[in-house]
């Protein structure tokens, strides 16, 4: 995901790591997590040096790293840990993760938790940073000995020995002398072959809390006085409250106050500066809080409200208008995005010409801890409690509605029950600091899920034509993929289109570059629905359209997927993994996950009648994905996926068994979406509520899914997004084989495959 | 408003609630026993599964006043020590992710492994279909629902649910 890229300021390499003392002997390294030469924040510029992690080593042997980063299922603190222990030789046991407190003097810098960012961008920092700590605990060890350093080591365990002699001593012990030493210029980081922990299945260091009850989320948060508070939300989106009554509301037992929560106007979520007339924009949409002394005081208070709603100027949209717009848009021309040759003489100079249009729907996030947050406003400050992976934008946002500093905003990070994109929005966050405000008390805000699946930031619905053009030799030699679609982030509220800075192109990329001729295009509704990141985001909609026309120009040429895939994906071609910060694509790893899921799925044996395999994979975020589904189609058209092969090559594996885990999550969410969701809208509102009619995947939902992981050296990859995108392609790819019909648009239409 | 009684991981309580109130919000903000998860509200999700008499029960519908008078367990009160054979099998499969749906999927684990202790792959489905992961943990919560009662099934065989 392309998103925080904000404002950046250079940070000159001496100042990547400082050492201190921590208390009155530790040893204390700060250092920027994150590209050390791109630490986010104007004011680190201005300050100098902003650590954004520290690593704390005491006298009694534990060792605390102190973490900018959200703990959101993905393991971060985990494989941070074992990053930092790998180069500090360090006694895994004695090791703790602490997560840092967001101020928005920036202390900790970016804390931004997205973008499957977090191993990518603390892999190279947390290794010099413990193995500058480790050097320095070496040459206190050297010293305390009077022993030269070269004939010390640490073994591991925290402990270093001077084999000469036969002594050895533990971390501990040094940490006063080590804090008083030059940090030195240059460290030597480990050859992989000499890994001890990075590379192995370390279990969770967080997991023992969730399996008895003691994980703390952002829900669980109770601070002394503190009430409780649902809100009642305009229902059209871009509507505002008109008046209300609130006397029956008061009545009900536990109800303190009913308070009107203004819209507001929020700054952009990244601190990124938007071009005048930008044309999008973020809301709070405003509501009346009900504030009581329990939650179902507060449900119950809220159903007693009477609210006449000004229902704004979403009021007359559809999802048919939407998807007619749409369809309309991509007939013509659009936006030119990228060109390659020159695509429209060679289609209509084609042999064979190939059309599809493909529509995607708008669909929610529905993380499964609700959004909450606890606020408390008082005497010009502020401190929240929450569940978020944005603590900056949040604060950015809370100085802004509140009128106070940026230097009076504490955010405790709580541990967050999914995020996927939803808490990158920072909405929840600003309506509680409101509440609190009005009420003079702490009150946590809790949405109910039908607020949650009402009022999310949904990933954009899309619709996409694609043309592709085979010559007489039976080669591809023109690509034309036009999308229509809303922008990633925000509302539209009028103007000029925003430049689309690559946040609506990524996944797009694996025929570009690998066709000679080549034109991406786009169209943009204007829609007052919110929408936002997604987990994986725009590979999410072009991947199903480009994954699943590949196979249908296959089909057209007569030549098997997986071996049209082949011949794209060959030495010579260059394909772009997308816009945005996509690091560039490396064409033998690409081919060889996917060689290597089709031999592990056992491509091209052949398969019971009604069933069928389906190929589609990614290059993005660093990593190669390729997935082969297997499906079987029922009768009446039901669709059941049995199977599921992955390929991935991610670079350095930090831990294996965690990468397994993104893979089986990443695929249900993108199954989920493939086979159920969509939220529609019917007179600017949204027509879904709860789980029974915005359906989730369930245990027998779940096919088997194998992973196979590409064993390599090359820098860690991301893993949270690229399990998402391709496995609706390579179910829809599945489907056509086991049925020889084609399904376009998602959530799957199965009707349409039942046999009369 | 009426003082209800309820027994809660064996200890009893009284609490001062409308009737109509469910379980889980006083299990949350009453009791202060937060380890039990709002989901949905609508018993569609079962984040919020604890045992009422050792039936798995959805807390989020179920009124405080059906259940006066009963033992009710939550997750804090499914072991002493915390390593009932289903949250030791859940710690050894590494099933969580974000780790939120896991409370509920382990109390109905454990509800089902009481009755039935050699469940098969449709008696699991049956017992966690009612429930929703949204990090995707599904092959590995089955695996850890086999392992419970495999390699665990001395300690679950006459232990029940200890206190």
């Amino acid at each position: 995901m392309s998103a925080g890229a904000g404002k950046l300021a250079r940070v000159s390499r001496r100042d990547f790591l400082k050492v201190g003392v921590a208390g009155s002997t530790s040893l204390l390294i700060g250092f920027y997590w994150g590209d050390q030469s791109q630490a986010r924040a104007s004011a680190d510029a201005a300050k100098g040096f902003a650590p954004n992690a520290y690593i704390e080593i005491h006298p009694n042997g534990e060792i605390r790293l102190i973490a900018a980063r959200s703990e959101m299922g993905q393991g971060v603190r985990t494989s941070m840990t074992m990053i930092l222990a790998e180069e500090l030789d360090a006694d895994w046991s004695k090791i703790k993760v602490e997560q840092a407190v967001a101020t928005s003097e920036l202390k900790y810098g970016d804390m931004t938790t997205g973008g499957s960012e977090s191993v990518r961008s603390s892999w190279d920092p947390l290794r010099k940073a413990g193995a500058t700590a480790r050097d320095m605990l070496i040459t206190a060890a050297a010293q305390t000995w009077g022993v030269p350093a070269s004939e010390c080591s640490a073994i591991g365990g925290s402990v270093i020995e001077h084999k000469k002699s036969s002594r050895r001593i533990e971390y501990g012990a040094l940490v006063g002398k080590a804090a008083a030493l030059p940090v030195p210029k240059d460290v030597t980081l480990k050859d992989a072959k000499d890994y001890r922990i990075i590379g192995t299945a370390k279990p969770r260091v967080d997991g023992r809390p969730i399996v008895i009850g003691e994980a703390h989320y952002g829900i669980d948060t109770k601070v002394p006085g503190m009430l409780y508070a649902v809100v009642a939300r305009p229902p059209v989106f871009g509507g505002r409250v008109k008046k209300f009554d609130a006397e029956k509301a008061q009545a009900v037992p536990g109800v303190k106050k009913v308070i009107e929560v203004q819209a507001v106007e929020m700054p952009p979520l990244f601190g990124e500066e938007r071009p005048a007339n930008s044309g999008h924009q973020h809301y709070l949409w405003g509501g009346v809080a009900v504030v009581a002394d329990s939650t179902w005081q507060a449900i119950a208070g809220r159903k007693a409200l009477s609210i006449d709603w000004d229902p704004g100027a979403g009021a007359e949209e559809s999802s048919e208008k939407q998807r007619a717009a749409c369809a309309e848009m991509v007939k013509g021309s659009g936006k030119e995005l990228r060109k390659i040759g020159d695509p429209a003489k060679a289609f209509d100079g084609a042999a064979k010409k190939i059309e599809a249009e493909y529509e995607l729907p708008f669909v929610a996030h529905t993380t499964m801890e609700p959004p909450n947050c606890t606020a408390y406003v008082h005497d010009g400050k502020c401190e929240v409690w929450a569940p978020t992976q944005n603590s900056g934008g949040m604060a950015t946002a809370l100085a802004s509605a509140l009128g106070i500093p940026a230097s009076a905003i504490t955010i405790h990070i709580t541990l967050l029950g999914g995020g996927f994109g939803r808490r990158l929005n920072i909405d929840y966050g600003v309506e509680a600091a409101l509440i609190s405000k009005a009420a003079g008390a702490p009150v946590k805000v809790i949405w109910t899920r039908e607020d949650d699946v009402r009022h999310d930031f949904y990933r954009p619905m899309s619709h996409h034509r694609l043309r592709a053009g085979v010559d007489a030799q039976n080669q591809v030699t023109a690509w034309m993929h036009h999308i229509a679609a809303p922008t990633t982030d925000g509302v539209y509220v009028g103007g000029d289109v925003p430049d689309t800075g690559g946040t609506e192109l990524a996944g797009t990329g694996l025929p570009s570059g690998t066709v000679p001729n080549y034109l991406l295009e786009a169209s943009f509704l204007h829609t007052a629905v919110p929408r936002g990141y997604w987990r994986g985001v725009d590979t999410t909609w072009n991947q199903f359209a480009v994954q699943s026309f590949i196979d249908e120009v296959a089909a057209s040429m007569g030549k098997d997927p997986l071996e049209l895939r082949r011949e794209l994906i060959a030495a010579k071609t260059k394909p772009e993994a997308g816009g945005g910060d996509q690091p560039p694509v490396d064409v033998a790893r690409l081919r060889h996950v996917l060689d290597l899921a089709a031999e592990k799925s056992g491509w091209g044996t052949p398969l019971p009648k009604g069933r069928g395999r389906g190929i589609a994979g990614i290059a993005g975020w660093g990593t190669y994905l390729m997935y082969v589904a297997e499906v079987t189609v029922a009768n009446d058209g039901g669709v059941k996926v049995d199977r599921v092969v992955c390929a991935i090559d991610c670079g350095q594996v930090i831990n294996p068994d965690m990468v397994k885990a993104q893979v089986e999550g990443g695929l249900v969410f993108g199954l989920t979406a493939a086979l159920f969701d969509e939220i529609t809208i019917a007179g600017g509102q949204t027509q879904q509520s709860n789980f029974n009619n915005y359906p989730m995947m369930r245990i027998n939902d779940m096919p088997r899914v194998e992973v196979h992981i590409v064993p390599s050296h090359e820098s860690p990859g991301g893993c949270g997004e690229p399990p998402v995108p391709s496995i609706a392609p390579a179910v829809a790819n599945a489907i056509f084989a086991a049925t020889g019909k084609r399904l376009r648009r998602l959530p799957f239409q199965t009707q349409e495959l039942a046999k009369a | 408003m009426d003082a209800i009684s309820i027994t809660v991981n064996g200890k009893a309580q009284s609490v001062e609630v409308t009737p109509d109130t469910p379980l889980l919000w006083v299990l949350r903000d009453t009791l202060g026993l937060t380890g039990t998860k709002f989901g949905c509200g609508m018993a569609l999700c079962g984040a919020c599964t604890v045992h009422v008499d050792g039936e798995a029960t959805r807390s989020c519908t179920t009124r405080i006043s059906a259940v006066a008078g009963r033992n009710i367990t939550t997750i804090e009160g499914l072991s002493a020590d915390g390593r009932h054979p289903v949250q030791a099998a859940w710690l050894d499969q590494q099933v969580a992710q974000c780790g939120y749906c896991q409370v509920g999927m382990i109390m109905t684990t454990a509800a089902l492994l009481a009755k039935n202790p050699k469940p098969s792959d449709a008696d699991i489905d049956d017992a966690l279909g009612g429930h929703i992961c949204r990090c995707g943990t599904y092959q590995r919560i089955r695996a850890a629902v086999h392992e419970a009662a495999t390699k665990h099934t001395a300690q679950l065989t006459g232990a029940g649910e200890t206190r």
